[in-house]
């Protein structure tokens, strides 16, 4: 319409949007970092000061113009003048020349449908959809609302004109307009679809406007709206942040108890010699692979017991077959069928099937609570922190555990690093031939169980992918029929799989993560459907005792529905909600004793997408099954998803007083407790909050050095005042007290 | 950060936090089984945190609630919520405070202040505080302006103001395309359909909880969003309704003229004013968003001055059959007509009856019912034309072909076969 040229003519005395014009002086002003990268502070509101970037607000000339009365105000902010925008103008003279048709023929139509509405108002109504903005040029306080007269006053369609030639910055885009943007750069005539772009605003809004104010899309199609690059960039950087990946798990309870692992222990005694099998790997030049062709129903009679039964029957206890079943791969197959026929000839199998790990690594080390405390309290408080070592503790398995249950997790990865290197699969080792035994596996899979706890995803992937899918010959004990005569199965546990599988959905790979849970779940199924067909695990007509087979399904039942929970869990991560609601559906009739839980946490779920409604027949369900259970415990469960519903309705209030009944029922349950201080902080009663979490931690430092309750306490700790810092160096000394070496000390937001 | 600080220093602390949602707590559960070396270690640890869900401690999702990590994004329609927080950080008492937090936008500014009355005394170590909330109405640039005024026990006045700015985004993509169900017989209906297409642009996984057409007077509205199965509609986007970033979703929508105007055809023409969608999401634990659309508007086709419209047509008839068929003539202009018919053959329609007859005169929005009879001389799918209407008054003709087609037969045995 012509209100694109006839304002093109008239001076624009102030672009908004325009170029940056700063102070000289100003320019040399500290530029507040983006608070994107200070992860330690940016829940709070990064503080405005001049924004370089281009949305300087005023020109030089202007400040001039200051009237007296902001004296002390200009002298207290001068460090970011503020722009004043006075939308209170109607009747501004000049904009009814420039109303373009299409308002006057909207206005027309709206005259007809509400008359009694005044004309005024709707004028008014009009600029202000418009974005007609009158800018004195004076910077007149919000305090001084009267307009300074006689200031030339650019309009609205000058502005837009402008606007739209000389920057492409956001802020000249008209108010509370939508519509189709970048995709369709062409008037909404030529667009191919024949959709048309809809003007979206928010309906209170709207309804004070009567929906009188539309642009039409013709005009409006080439104001793309485009968020500033800098702080666009920030929030949506920071705010997709993944709230798995910012802060993981931790322990609460220090307490030491060792324990004694008969099981674990017992292999150790026998301890196999090494290399005593191991063939293959002396070729380096790829080797004449696997066994010599032979009627694969003959294989199958062998690698099935037929032939040996004496052997089988002798060495493998029932638990063991029964914890180390597996489905080898068919190629894995035939080299451990052809090992077993040629009882204990060479079997050449080729370098790059084999697992040939070792550590990639040196040393973990650290402490980084004590390095915390070095760096802000100095050496000689530091020196009051005192943790166990891989060196304090015995070189052994028993040392291990120690380490493991007091929550010193890097010097226990130091310790499996150390005893790694004795059994020869040390730093640098990886490529290089080495055998494997069930304490190597073991001793592996705690290390990489434990660097997985610490959130070192990548050092753990490093080191698993020389066992590539855990499925090469050398990781099954019938590739040692001399030091494992007889036995058969998987010498890698079944956690180890687990984690190998979940590993990469925390390095942003999900989908590979899936497919390796599924291939899983196929051999967890199937072993199931073996068992019930009466055959053994691995499908041998082997008899079962009914009590073996008895336990041998419930071993498989409870690693299926692992899986399934760890399949639940990377769709939930990949936000797949559809498929994780499923998922986590069909565990409850693996473990019906957990169906309260799934099924709040599948309400919890609908809550965290936004819906409502179907989250309450969940929680509905919960009530009912908790019903049918009839035990005191669930009360809680019933009251913490009511909780969550009032939250997600805005009521705090009321959903403070339910997490407070449940502590009630439960006063040492940390999870109501530190949700109703949460819920605390939104009904602005900031320091009954902090007093209720600072109590919790003083009180029961066990239950409550948690790193989601030091985040919320730390974080309230900043809202409140300026000195945080000091208390939060003293959580630290609580930390110090209690903690072992794996505290994630990030949720003190110290750094 | 602290731009005043080199100036002055001052006795109160302000400090904002934007409220959204809390969120829950994820734990990375790492199992082992009582065979494995750490023993029931592992276990025994998941068992004791605090934020793993007892019983169930593979579940991902926990319970404990964690305060909002960083600002996040903010998208029009929603709700602006902030922690404003004044604390005394020295050692004497402060009178007389005054904090008022303003909100501005690029066309007007806001008073966001639950109250603006001055805090008589504020002892050291204590804080005001105010949660404020704003219904985010505009897109780009605001500025939330935190003004803070007191007096010393000096009896110095002092005042000084933070600024806080952030981007307010676009969360939807709204595109409207119009169907008129006018080619064929449904024009006596006078229906016009909507799809709306409607595209999640935010990061964040949106339930759609109301996609709504509010109709304007003119017309009543039917949602053909829903599957009618048992008594009970299920949703055609089925059992999850909600939208992931940048996914795309259609809504249906019937628009039917109320009767006191679809009897008056003329009236509807020319740019109508249909009506405005609605929509309502939530995202993580029902935080809440609101948009309409503005007037959503159609270029009702044009029926020029003349209306012809069909009341009644067989879909089959027989070759060489003469069939009837009712035609309505509505006079859509402003003026009164005196119509005369004229019916021209083509190669298979062939007209019964006297063409050039007088129709007599027509009023403006009057129309008038005309039986016609036809038949056909060739078999299949045939288009019924050749009508043609003249206004003796403006000496203007006006053509009518393609007006509706017709499924031809032959009612006997073909002799070849």
């Amino acid at each position: 319409m012509d209100n694109n040229e006839t304002p093109a003519q008239r001076p624009v005395t102030l672009d908004i949007t325009g170029a940056v014009e700063v102070k000289p002086s100003l320019s040399e002003a500290p530029i507040s970092p983006l608070p994107s990268l200070l992860p330690s502070s940016d829940v709070h509101f990064q503080e405005e000061s001049i924004d370089l970037g281009g949305e300087s607000f005023i020109t030089p000339e202007e400040d001039s113009h200051s009237t007296p009365s902001e004296s002390l105000m200009d002298k207290l902010n001068d460090q970011m003048m503020e722009s004043v925008m006075i939308s209170d103008s109607p009747n501004n003279s000049e904009e009814d020349d420039v109303v373009p048709m299409d308002n006057l023929l909207e206005q027309f139509e709206e005259r007809e449908e509400d008359p009694e509405e005044p004309e005024n108002v709707k004028q008014k109504l009009t600029t202000d959809d418009q974005d007609v903005i009158t800018v004195s040029v004076s910077a007149v306080t919000p305090e001084d609302s009267t307009p300074s007269s006689g200031s030339p006053k650019p309009e609205a369609a000058a502005l837009e004109a402008s606007s739209k030639e000389t920057t492409s910055k956001d802020e000249s885009i008209p108010v509370c307009t939508i519509f189709s943007q970048g995709s369709q750069p062409k008037a909404q005539a030529l667009v191919p679809d024949g959709f048309q772009p809809t003007l979206i605003k928010s309906p209170s809004f709207s309804s004070s406007t009567g929906g009188s104010t539309e642009i039409t899309p013709s005009q409006l199609a080439p104001l793309v709206c485009q968020p500033s690059p800098s702080l666009s960039k920030f929030f949506s950087d920071s705010g997709h942040v993944n709230p798995a990946t910012d802060f993981f798990d931790s322990f609460t309870t220090s307490s030491f108890i060792s324990i004694s692992n008969p099981n674990a222990e017992s292999p150790k005694s026998a301890a196999p010699p090494e290399r005593h099998s191991f063939i293959g790997p002396t070729q380096t030049e790829p080797a004449p692979a696997t066994a010599p062709p032979q009627p694969f129903t003959q294989l199958q009679a062998v690698f099935s017991g037929g032939d040996d039964p004496f052997a089988t029957a002798l060495n493998m206890s029932e638990a063991d077959k029964r914890y180390d079943a597996w489905l080898p791969s068919e190629e894995t197959r035939k080299v451990l069928i052809s090992m077993a026929t040629q009882h204990y000839s060479q079997v050449f199998v080729e370098r790059e099937r084999l697992a040939m790990p070792g550590l990639k690594f040196d040393n973990l080390q650290g402490d980084a609570v004590k390095d915390l405390m070095v760096r802000l309290m100095g050496e000689q408080a530091a020196m009051k922190r005192q943790v166990l070592t891989a060196n304090s503790v015995e070189q052994s398995f028993l040392g291990l555990k120690q380490l493991i249950s007091t929550k010193n997790w890097r010097a226990a990865v130091d310790l499996t690093g150390r005893l790694l290197t004795a059994h020869g699969q040390g730093y640098g080792k990886a490529g290089q031939p080495s055998s494997h035994n069930t304490d190597s596996l073991q001793l592996w899979f705690v290390r990489l169980a434990l660097l997985t706890k610490l959130s070192l995803f990548q050092n753990a992937e490093m080191e698993l992918e020389p066992f590539g899918n855990l499925d090469q010959p050398d990781l099954y004990y019938e590739y040692y029929p001399t030091v494992y005569p007889g036995r058969r199965g998987s010498m890698v546990p079944f956690s180890m799989r687990v984690l190998h599988a979940e590993l990469p959905q925390y390095l942003g790979k999900p989908q590979e993560s899936l497919d390796r849970l599924h291939s899983m779940r196929t051999v967890c199924q199937t072993i199931l459907d073996n068992l019930e067909q009466g055959l053994a695990e691995d499908g041998s007509m082997i008899n079962l005792t009914q009590e073996n087979r008895q336990a041998s399904l419930q071993l498989w039942k409870s690693r299926l529905s692992r899986v399934m929970y760890a399949m639940a869990n990377c769709l939930l991560m990949m936000k797949d909600y559809v498929l994780a609601v499923e998922t986590y559906h069909s565990i409850v009739q693996y473990e019906p004793q957990q169906k309260v839980q799934l099924l709040s946490g599948i309400g919890r779920i609908f809550l965290q997408i936004g819906d409502i409604k179907t989250a309450e027949k969940y929680f509905l369900d919960v009530e009912k099954a908790s019903l049918e259970k009839g035990s005191g415990t669930i009360d809680t469960c019933v009251l913490m998803n009511r909780a969550f519903i009032y939250l997600s309705q805005n009521n705090y209030s009321e959903a403070h007083s339910s997490f407070a009944e449940v502590l009630k029922i439960d006063p040492k349950n940390p999870v109501a407790n530190n949700n109703a201080a949460v819920c605390l902080l939104y009904l602005g009663r900031l320091k009954e909050s902090l007093r209720q979490l600072e109590g919790l931690v003083q009180q029961d430092p066990a239950l409550y050095l948690h790193e989601s309750v030091l985040f919320n306490l730390t974080t309230m700790y900043e809202l409140e005042s300026s000195r945080s810092t000091q208390k939060k160096q003293a959580l630290l000394e609580s930390v110090a007290c209690r903690e072992g070496d794996s505290f994630n000390t990030q949720c003190l937001k110290l750094v | 950060m602290e731009v005043n600080q080199a100036k002055q220093e001052h006795l109160l602390a302000l400090k904002v936090m934007r409220l959204t949602k809390p969120t829950l707590f994820t734990n990375m559960p790492v199992t082992c089984e009582d065979r494995d070396l750490p023993g029931d270690l592992f276990g025994r640890l998941m068992k004791e945190d605090p934020s793993t869900i007892k019983g169930a401690e593979a579940l991902m999702l926990g319970e404990m609630l964690t305060l909002p990590q960083n600002f996040g994004n903010i998208f029009l329609g929603e709700t602006f919520s902030s922690y404003i927080s004044v604390h005394n950080d020295s050692t004497q008492e402060v009178k007389d405070i005054l904090v008022k937090a303003d909100l501005q936008t690029s066309s007007q500014r806001l008073n966001l202040s639950a109250s603006n009355n001055t805090v008589t005394e504020l002892k050291p170590e204590s804080c005001i505080d105010d949660v404020i909330h704003h219904e985010v109405k505009e897109i780009g640039t605001h500025i939330l302006v935190c003004a803070v005024s007191y007096t010393t026990q000096a009896g110095e006045k002092l005042y000084f103001r933070k600024f806080f700015k952030f981007q307010v985004l676009k969360p939807l993509d709204v595109k409207t395309k119009f169907y008129n169900a006018e080619s064929d017989l449904s024009s006596v209906t006078d229906e016009v359909f909507l799809e709306a297409q409607i595209q999640n642009i935010t990061t964040s996984p949106m339930f759609m909880e109301k996609v709504s057409l509010e109709p304007s007077m003119m017309y009543n509205v039917t949602e053909l969003n829903t599957v009618e199965t048992g008594d009970e509609g299920t949703s055609t986007f089925g059992k999850m309704s909600y939208l992931q970033p940048m996914d795309t979703r259609q809504y249906l929508y019937c628009l039917k003229p109320k009767s006191e105007f679809a009897e008056k055809a003329g009236v509807i023409k020319g740019v109508t004013v249909i009506g405005k969608l609605d929509i309502v999401w939530k995202t993580n634990l029902g935080e809440k968003g609101r948009l309409q659309t503005s007037q959503l508007q159609r270029m009702a086709p044009g029926y020029g001055d003349v209306r012809l419209s069909l009341e009644m047509i067989p879909d089959t008839v027989n070759l060489e059959e003469p069939f009837d068929i009712t035609c309505k003539i509505t006079n859509c202009s402003e003026r009164t007509m005196d119509l005369v018919l004229e019916m021209c053959n083509t190669r298979s329609i062939h007209w019964c009856g006297v063409s050039g007859r007088q129709l007599g005169k027509v009023s403006p929005s009057a129309s008038l019912s005309l039986p016609l009879k036809l038949l056909s001389s060739v078999q299949g799918l045939q288009s019924i034309s050749g009508l043609r209407l003249t206004d003796t008054f403006l000496k203007r003709t006006y053509e009518y072909d393609d007006i509706a087609q017709v499924c031809v037969v032959c009612p006997y045995m073909s002799r070849e076969s």
